[in-house]
């Protein structure tokens, strides 16, 4: 199994939900052809360097999944026949990864992104408590 | 007078010891996902600067053309930039 990367631009002008069913297309394809999906990127609307299809914006989407050629092929198949689909790169990542070395990269990803969002809750509160105790200073210095 | 006229019309400008930016510094990532890095290494023209002006070490050269070259197919950097004037 090998691990790739796809950039695609997406149409500016589409509207949330029409987005939301092409990129479930996407997901979609990705877990037909016994994908794994790693990441679903979106980066958003952005200026682009030269004019696509007469557009200057495009909606960015990096994709990093494991999958077969065929996987690849199928994906860039629907991306051609797709209007929507401005333009799109395919990038392979690594040569040879297996499956279980994909999941374990799913669980410690998510792992992070949990400890990282543990971490920001904890420093919300130590700052409210700080706030709390500053505000309780002040409210003493005033009794004085 | 100039300073290297000893040297026999050689050496006729000083030249500052260039160094591998990536070499440098670890935290500027080599990647086309991050124009904003690979646009300092692109003329105003959007050309790839040589090595020869940049002091790039080969090893990040060959990455950095290939990042730029990358970066230009998903339209982050310019095939060809705007002319100078």
């Amino acid at each position: 199994m090998r691990k790739y990367e796809t950039v695609f631009i997406s149409d500016p002008d589409l509207q949330d939900q029409a987005r939301l069913d092409l990129f479930d297309k996407v997901r979609n394809i990705i877990a037909k052809e016994n994908g794994i999906l790693l990441n679903f990127d979106d980066w958003g609307n952005k200026k682009m360097a030269y004019e696509i299809k007469k557009k200057l914006r495009g909606h960015y989407v990096c994709v990093t999944y494991g999958g077969t050629g065929d996987l690849v092929k199928e994906l860039e198949r629907n991306f051609r026949l797709t209007d929507d689909i401005l333009k799109f790169m395919t990038i392979l990542l690594s040569d040879d990864v297996t499956v279980e070395s994909l999941e374990k990269e799913v669980a410690d990803a998510q792992e992070a992104a949990k400890a990282a969002e543990e971490l920001a809750a904890e420093r919300e509160t130590a700052a409210a408590a700080e706030k709390a105790v500053e505000e309780s200073d002040e409210t003493t210095e005033v009794q004085d | 007078m100039y300073r290297n006229q000893k040297t026999g019309g050689k050496n006729r400008f000083f030249q500052r010891k260039k160094i591998c930016r990536f070499c440098v510094d670890n935290a500027l990532e080599l990647n086309y996902k991050n124009p904003k890095a690979l646009r300092q290494f692109i003329t105003e023209r959007g050309k790839i600067m040589p090595r020869r002006i940049t002091g790039t070490c080969a090893k990040h050269q060959r990455q950095l053309s290939l990042a730029i070259k990358q970066s230009r197919q998903i339209a982050l950097l310019p095939f060809v930039g705007r002319p100078m004037h």
